[in-house]
């Protein structure tokens, strides 16, 4: 596996493949978070040639281990000015892998405002000028790029917000139909990848092969386990294929965590209406398709297809985030508006976290009425036109909170929270405020233990033992989303330690390891430091990881609880 | 005692139990129940994973059910 270097700075940019050297062994989120960490000024600003933008498959990316295409992006994030890592689904992960490249690295920044696009196959790199390109919305993009490279391509690309540097623009990565529809999120990596002059980055793994692993019958062997395992277990097996990630619109919402009308309740009346079972039954009806896969080889399939009223594709099946933060946050219950605010999020290239949280402190600012879905939607058109409006929402929530006087803004390292409250969720809240890579559900997802019943239980309502479970998913995470896998696996392996062995049997008989539990420990460990190196490089103190302090004060209905762990304890999550 | 359940994730009732406006099944016993007893007496098609009274995720299903209690269940999910 090589790295490919890419220096936009120069007249023709140049392009170099270099040996992975002090970077062997490490994958995904470790790449992207190590090669920050050691080659990026913590101080430079992130839209500067001093930035780097990381695209980088996972440990296992282009093998034949099932899962294991995630892709992460990192970089110095515009939104948090701290290190960000986002992780995506979509096939470019498994496509770097067969070609080899285990990161891009795209760095230094053009002299002019030429618009770029980046083919790669098994023959080499070709860095275009393409100024055709510039302002295409992703879907645009992609169709431009299939006419002129074929269908067996994946792209990474970004819409007009990542060409106008937007905090909250998002890095498009092509599911297995070739569509636009995963994204690297979070923290405004597109805005990166806008600095760089790279509007699309096209992968051709024509007549490429599926990585070798070191030791075959092993590797086989321990994948066939894997699998069973994740078929085995009744989340990874069942109700994630028949439901996807929006079933959880209903416990959440039940369990009085979910974060209503800007995180001012913890319940939605209009919650079913929008909830991952009617989804899937609309997808049935209308003949879109509620079990899909985001990659090849993913046999979880949590993803679907969404179809508008006249069984047209609008739109992937809308995740529970994406669900929540432009529907129950903003007051919004009807679940066709909110596919479209999907599709144009992807579509002009933004995270429709950031999005949502900032469209509902829009809302409280009185710039539109909650729970017009109309207003939501125009809007979403203003940031991808870039007018002086849609400027301001597409640089986040905070920023928008700044421009109207807003108080309550639900941010952390300037990143807006995800769908659930803290306060009726403390361990999530924990996750949230400690972060490297700010506000963030996935770096350590408490809720499984916290509220569905994965590997444990850990009473939501009160702050004892939060700590501990945020530190510990924390440190699991930044494993997994080293590995490649998608971070889905976790429930089969909390509940099932054969199914947690098999992941390591498959490394280590990819590898030539010997990896035990205690190394992957060791492991997140690592990612985690360089990510905490950084930021602390960069300025942050433990001031930084707090919430908001209305999440200490304005008690959250039904439970009317407040977060109660306290700042000090806090400042024991890196404490191991 | 009068109760609503209130059944998720594909989970359903072989009885016919009378609905409120938002189909959730309204459940009347003439003796105070425990949670079990409860799920037993509706006749589900699966058995629920987690169970939710008045919001809160319970962990021991021997306790009694109050009148106007609120219970939803729902099979083993999750998501992110
Ligand atoms: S489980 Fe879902 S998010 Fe994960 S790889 Fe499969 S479709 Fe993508």
């Amino acid at each position: 596996m090589k790295i490919l270097r890419i220096n936009m700075s120069e007249d023709a940019p140049e392009v170099k493949f270099e040996d992975l050297g002090q970077y062997e062994g490490l994958g995904g989120r470790a790449l992207t978070s190590a090669i920050i960490s050691k080659e990026v000024d913590p101080l430079c600003h992130p839209l500067s040639a001093d930035n780097k933008l990381v695209i980088a498959c996972g440990l296992l990316g282009g093998s034949a281990a099932a899962m294991s295409g995630r892709t992460s992006v990192g970089c110095k994030s515009p939104l948090t000015g701290g290190i960000k890592e986002a992780n995506s689904g979509g096939q470019a992960g498994q496509v770097l892998g067969r070609l080899g490249i285990a990161a891009i690295v795209l760095e230094g920044k053009p002299k002019g405002d030429d618009t770029y696009k980046i083919y790669i196959n098994k023959n080499g790199v070709k860095v275009e000028k393409d100024n055709s390109l510039k302002m295409l919305p992703n879907y645009d993009l992609i169709e431009k790029m299939k006419k002129e490279f074929g269908e067996k391509i994946a792209c990474v690309s970004i819409g007009p917000a990542g060409e106008m540097k937007m905090s909250g623009a998002s890095v498009a990565l092509t599911d297995m139909e070739l569509r636009p529809t995963r994204h690297a999120g979070r923290g405004g990596v597109g805005a990166v990848m806008g600095s760089k002059g790279v509007k699309v980055i096209v992968l051709d793994d024509t007549e490429t092969t599926p990585r070798q692993p070191k030791n075959v019958e092993a590797f086989k062997e321990a994948n066939k386990k894997f699998v069973a395992g994740l078929q085995k277990h009744p989340v990874t097996g069942q109700g994630l294929p028949a439901y996807g990630t929006n079933v959880l619109t209903n416990i959440i919402n039940e369990v009085g965590a979910y974060p209503t009308y800007n995180f001012k309740e913890g319940r939605f009346a209009g919650a079913r209406k929008i909830s991952g079972e009617v989804e899937a039954e609309l997808e049935k009806q209308r003949g879109g398709n509620p079990t899909h896969g985001c990659h090849r080889g993913c046999v979880i399939r949590c993803s679907g297809i969404y179809h508008d009223k006249d069984g047209h594709y609008l739109t992937k099946q809308p995740e529970y985030e994406t669900v929540w933060a432009l529907g129950g946050n903003c007051g919004v219950d009807d679940i066709d508006k909110i596919a479209m605010m999907d599709f144009l999020c992807d579509n002009y290239g933004v995270d429709t976290i950031e999005m949502g949280a900032t469209i509902a402190v829009a809302m409280e600012a009185g710039l539109l009425k909650w729970g017009d879905a109309d207003a939501a939607i125009n809007l979403l058109h203003e940031v991808g036109k870039g007018t002086h409006l849609g400027r301001i929402i597409g640089n986040g929530a905070a920023f928008t909170g700044k421009a109207f006087g807003v108080e309550r803004v639900p941010v952390v390292k300037g990143q807006a929270l995800p769908a659930y409250d803290p306060r009726a969720v403390q361990g999530i809240g924990v996750t949230y405020a400690t972060s490297p890579m700010g506000a963030d559900h996935t770096a350590g997802y408490s809720i499984a233990l916290n509220v569905l019943k994965t590997g444990g239980f850990v009473d939501p309502l009160k702050p004892e033992g939060q700590v501990e479970l945020s530190r510990n998913l924390q440190i699991a995470t930044a494993f997994v989303d080293s590995t490649g896998m998608c971070l889905f696996i976790a429930f089969a392996l909390l509940d099932q330690p054969e199914t947690n062995q098999a992941l390591l049997d498959m490394l280590n008989a990819f590898y030539g390891w010997n990896m035990t539990d205690k190394d992957v420990v060791e492991y997140g460990k690592k990612v985690l430091k360089f990510e905490r190196d950084f930021n602390l490089r960069a300025g942050f103190t433990k001031e930084h990881d707090r919430l908001p302090r209305f999440f200490y004060k304005e008690p959250l209905p039904p439970h009317n609880t407040v977060f109660q762990v306290k700042d000090e304890e806090l400042d024991q999550l890196f404490n191991w | 005692m009068k109760v609503v359940v209130k059944l998720f994730g594909g989970i359903k009732s072989e009885k016919d139990f009378p609905r409120n406006e938002e189909k959730d099944l309204i459940v009347e016993t003439e003796k105070p129940l425990t949670i079990y007893e409860l799920i037993d007496f509706l006749s589900l098609n699966k058995k629920p994973f987690i169970v939710v009274l008045n919001g809160v995720i319970l962990t021991n299903l021997s306790i009694q059910i109050k009148d106007g209690d609120e219970i939803s269940l729902f099979p083993p999910i999750a998501g992110g």
